[in-house]
């Protein structure tokens, strides 16, 4: 028989109860009282909370996973508290970035109200979430378990996709979480365990960006150790800058890094910081990129890092580039509608 | 009973029943109760003349009206029929209110057998035939009752293939009183299918479209056929009765069990009346339904016999603790039973209550076909609980309780009758009973009624995923596969039970090694998993899900059954890259 197997097995309750709440209200009955007989309580099935009522399915993140155009990003000082940077970016290029980069700390909590105004605006909001504190064996061992919890409930309440890459340039050793103050299982296992509070908690909302720095300066740290694994991942990033003394071509630039990571994962890579330092070869180096990217079927797109740190790699700075970048950016390929991919 | 009456009835006034009155609906017809038929017997008239007072005129000039001995009357009257019809009528009512007050999706069987009534529809109607053999594993034949309710989904939806149920049941405790009337009288009539109507599996099955209720319903009639032509000679039942017996039956193969106690209705029934002859129905009526269920199984196939074996007659054993199921027994039954048990105790000692006057020496029947009959339906109420503590199984307990309880009610109507007393001498016992009965059945059947997670959230998240040539692996799927049917085909969905997968390399592979290939080679596109049914299976294809790199979690759905709480997982296909 194919039956009522947990219909007909209700949990074991007590006999009693019930019987004797029938025999109260009987006799209230029969005595006069107005008490009204249970109108068909709920005794086995509790409310849901109304933070679960509400909750709908999450956003499909699949279409923006490898779009058929190029995300066309930046990361620029004061978004997205205010829009009125990318604002000025897009008016200077002529044309509206659809993915924005920013920074959030571990400890801060997910920026809400920047995730909503990005994505009204048409931007993917990515975070690069940096855990300067405390170490990746602490994250690890769940020791911000609460935190990480929280952030993930508020990812995946507000619903919006995002963009999320823990600890960018984990083989650098210039943060906290690279190479210098963890090994490479460290971040292994911080990350998976991130990934799968979010997992737990549902938000299925975030895309994982997994983003070392190019390997060009640090050819003795492989990559590999530090790739949480392909259930982990959906981008592999990559933070490479055109410099004066560094590589000048898109090839020399994140060609090794991509030859790496190809020998372990298949993701679509994206570059998820880059700029060109000024100096005579700016233009040269962003028509590179531009051409770069579009002629990459598995680089799905790059962020332009439009901050003075270190040096001054806004675009603003150079009328030359301002033009070159806009004139590129024109590129069909180049920005597309992520709410409709 | 009816009040006092100005004027002597002239008209059956010896229809007197052996409980408390006469009946009164059939009294026109040339057919009466039993116990009328045996109250005429025994009263003929002689000293029993309660209106023969005051005749003539007095010395005095004026006339004395006829004082009656009794203030009222147990004489059958247009009046006293309509309030029956009334208060059954509100018994109804009530039933059917409470009924529909159960709010929840559909459950996994309803799901199921409406799922493939829908197949089954469609062969018929020259579709393709149904990918399924589900004649071998249906608890009912799957051209019966699903095809039925299938119909009545297809165009009133689910709500309508509920209310075709709550029909079944709202006939069935209508058939329930017209019987018990037969066997007693009006007023345990009344309180039978005032109990009757209350219990949880009554309302249960009152808005659950399973086979449970067309088979009570379908075995209530048979019952009252047996009762109704008791004065009939024994093939004119058999040729009434043995075919709605038969089709109890056809539609749920665990109505079998109740053939025994309808062929003992059948006979006791008749047997005041038509003595030794009445055995021979004892006889032809499980023959002739035996044959008619033989001739169907002809018919239908050997998928049907295989199926009645192994759902019913040879079931596999469960592993419930006994105690348990026991004490679901007493919770869901154990109220209305002693109420019945209490009604044979009361009705083997004193075959009436005493109630009209001059009829203490009309004849009831004896001691030993009062025991015996009291001793029938209740035990009756007992077949299904020690079939299944028996088998060491708790699956729809509930509801078959309810088939039991259909017996043990003309019983328990006497007990609660008894209670009350003559002239309704203790009706706060009466009530007092009757509002117990009311909470429990209200509680239980409402608890019973939320024990399966509502599926709204699931379906809907299901919907945008699924699409022509899916494939789709859900743990439980009948619920999902049902709601989702316009948008694909059976053969679309499997279920965690079983898997026959054939891999890259043609080899066959089943159980957990098929699920473990299937999933590996990314056969899915859409994966549910919810740890109800097959809990450690999931929790490891879960470990291979959370690192497939062809799988990605689309989101996790809470939901909330009898069990606690828990999460529909559901993973697509679609991550990026395909190599890990």
């Amino acid at each position: 028989m194919i039956d009522l197997n947990r219909a007909g097995r209700s949990r074991r309750r007590s006999v009693a109860p019930p019987v004797v709440v029938a025999l109260v209200v009987a006799l209230g009955c029969l005595t006069g009282c107005s008490n009204p007989p249970p109108q068909g309580g709920t005794p086995n099935r509790p409310q849901l909370d109304a933070s679960s009522e509400q909750a709908d399915v999450p956003y499909d993140v699949r279409p923006l996973l490898e779009p058929r155009e190029k995300y066309l990003g930046v990361a620029v000082e004061g978004a997205p508290r205010s829009l009125a940077p990318v604002d000025a970016f897009a008016a200077r290029i002529g044309k509206r970035p659809n993915l924005l980069a920013f920074y959030a700390a571990w400890g801060d909590g997910y920026d809400a109200q920047g995730v909503r105004r990005a994505w009204a605006a048409g931007l993917l909001p990515m975070i690069s979430w940096e855990p300067f504190k405390p170490s990746l064996a602490a994250i690890a061992d769940g020791e911000t378990d609460d935190y990480i919890e929280k952030f993930a409930a508020d990812v995946r309440k507000v619903n919006i996709p995002v963009a999320i890459s823990i600890g960018h340039e984990m083989n650098g050793f210039w943060y906290p979480w690279g190479t210098k103050q963890n090994k490479p299982a460290d971040f292994v296992r911080a990350w998976r365990h991130v990934h799968d509070v979010f997992l737990h908690a549902g938000a299925t909302n975030a895309i994982w960006v997994w983003s070392p720095n190019v390997v060009n300066p640090l050819r003795g740290v492989p990559l590999k150790p530090y790739y949480p694994g392909a259930s982990y991942v959906d981008w592999v990033g990559m933070v490479g800058y055109y410099t004066r003394s560094g590589a000048h071509t898109f090839k020399t630039l994140y060609g090794p890094t991509m030859r790496a990571v190809r020998r372990f994962s298949r993701k679509p890579f994206i570059i998820t910081e880059t700029s060109s330092q000024p100096g005579p070869r700016r233009r040269t180096d962003i028509a590179d990129l531009f051409a770069g990217v579009a002629a990459s079927p598995d680089v799905i797109g790059f962020v332009w890092f439009n901050f003075t740190k270190r040096a001054d790699w806004r675009l603003e700075t150079d009328p030359g580039s301002v033009a070159e970048f806009r004139g590129r950016a024109a590129d069909g390929v180049f920005g597309f509608d992520v709410g409709n991919p | 009973m009816e009040g006092p009456t100005g004027t002597p009835r002239t008209r059956d006034q010896r229809a007197r029943s052996p409980e408390d009155g006469p009946p009164t609906w059939g009294a026109s017809l040339p057919w009466r109760p039993l116990s009328s038929w045996l109250a005429d017997r025994a009263v003929t008239g002689q000293g029993y003349q309660p209106w023969s007072l005051g005749q003539g005129r007095s010395k005095q000039g004026y006339d004395l009206p006829p004082v009656p001995e009794s203030a009222w009357t147990a004489a059958p009257s247009r009046r006293r029929a309509w309030i029956s019809r009334g208060i059954l009528f509100g018994v109804l009512v009530l039933q059917a209110t409470l009924s529909l007050r159960l709010r929840n999706t559909a459950f996994e069987d309803e799901a199921l057998y409406l799922y493939a009534g829908h197949l089954e529809l469609d062969q018929l109607l020259g579709g393709p035939a149904a990918p399924e053999q589900f004649a071998a594993y249906f608890s009912g034949a799957p051209a019966l009752y699903p095809v039925l309710a299938a119909a009545v989904d297809s165009i009133f939806g689910l709500t309508g293939a509920r209310l075709l149920s709550l029909a079944f049941m709202l006939a069935a405790t209508a058939l329930l009183c017209s019987l018990t009337r037969l066997l007693f009288n009006e007023r345990v009539a009344l309180c039978a299918a005032a109990a009757f109507a209350i219990t949880q599996s009554t309302l249960f099955l009152g808005n659950f479209a399973t086979y449970d209720a067309p088979a009570i319903c379908l075995l209530t009639l048979a019952s009252w056929i047996v009762v109704r032509t008791a004065h009939l000679r024994g093939w004119v039942a058999c040729v009434a009765g043995a075919p709605v017996l038969g089709l109890a039956v056809a539609v749920k193969y665990a109505a079998l069990m109740y053939v025994p106690t309808v062929t003992i209705l059948a006979v006791m029934a008749a047997l005041p009346r038509r003595g030794p002859w009445a055995l021979t129905r004892g006889l032809a009526l499980p023959a002739v339904t035996g044959a008619v269920i033989a001739g169907a199984l002809r018919v239908a196939g050997g998928d049907h016999l295989l199926a009645l074996r192994t759902t019913t007659t040879q079931r596999a054993a469960g592993t419930a603790d006994p105690r348990e199921l026991l004490l679901d027994c007493l919770e869901w039954g154990g109220p209305m039973f002693a109420v019945a048990v209490l009604g044979t105790v009361l009705y083997v000692r004193q075959g009436r209550m005493g109630e009209v006057p001059g009829m203490n020496d009309a004849a009831v029947p004896g001691r030993i076909w009062r025991l015996c009959l009291g001793g029938v339906l209740c035990g009756t109420a007992l077949l299904a609980p020690a079939y299944q503590v028996y088998l060491h199984t708790g699956v729809s307990l509930h509801k078959h309780i309810g088939y039991g309880l259909l017996f043990a009610a003309p019983m328990a109507g006497i007990g609660m009758n008894r209670l009350v007393g003559a002239h309704f001498r203790n009706p706060q016992l009466g009530i007092l009973v009757w509002v117990t009965l009311l909470v429990l059945g209200m509680t239980q059947s409402q608890a019973l009624y939320q024990a399966w997670a509502d599926s709204d959230r699931i379906v809907a998240a299901l919907r945008p995923e699924v699409r022509p040539g899916g494939r789709y692996l859900v743990e439980a799927n009948s619920v999902a596969r049902y709601y989702l049917r316009e948008k694909t085909r059976p053969e679309q969905w499997t279920s965690t039970y079983a898997i026959a997968y054939t891999n890259r390399e043609g080899e066959r592979l089943s159980g957990e090694a098929g699920f473990r290939a299937a999933i590996a080679d990314g056969y899915f596109d859409v994966i549910v998993l919810d740890r109800t049914v097959t809990k450690a299976l999931d929790d490891r294809l879960y470990e291979l899900l959370r690192k497939s790199p062809k799988y990605r979690l689309r989101t996790t759905v809470p939901f909330r059954n009898s069990n606690g709480t828990g999460t529909y997982r559901i993973w697509v296909k679609g991550a990026t890259g395909d190599r890990p």
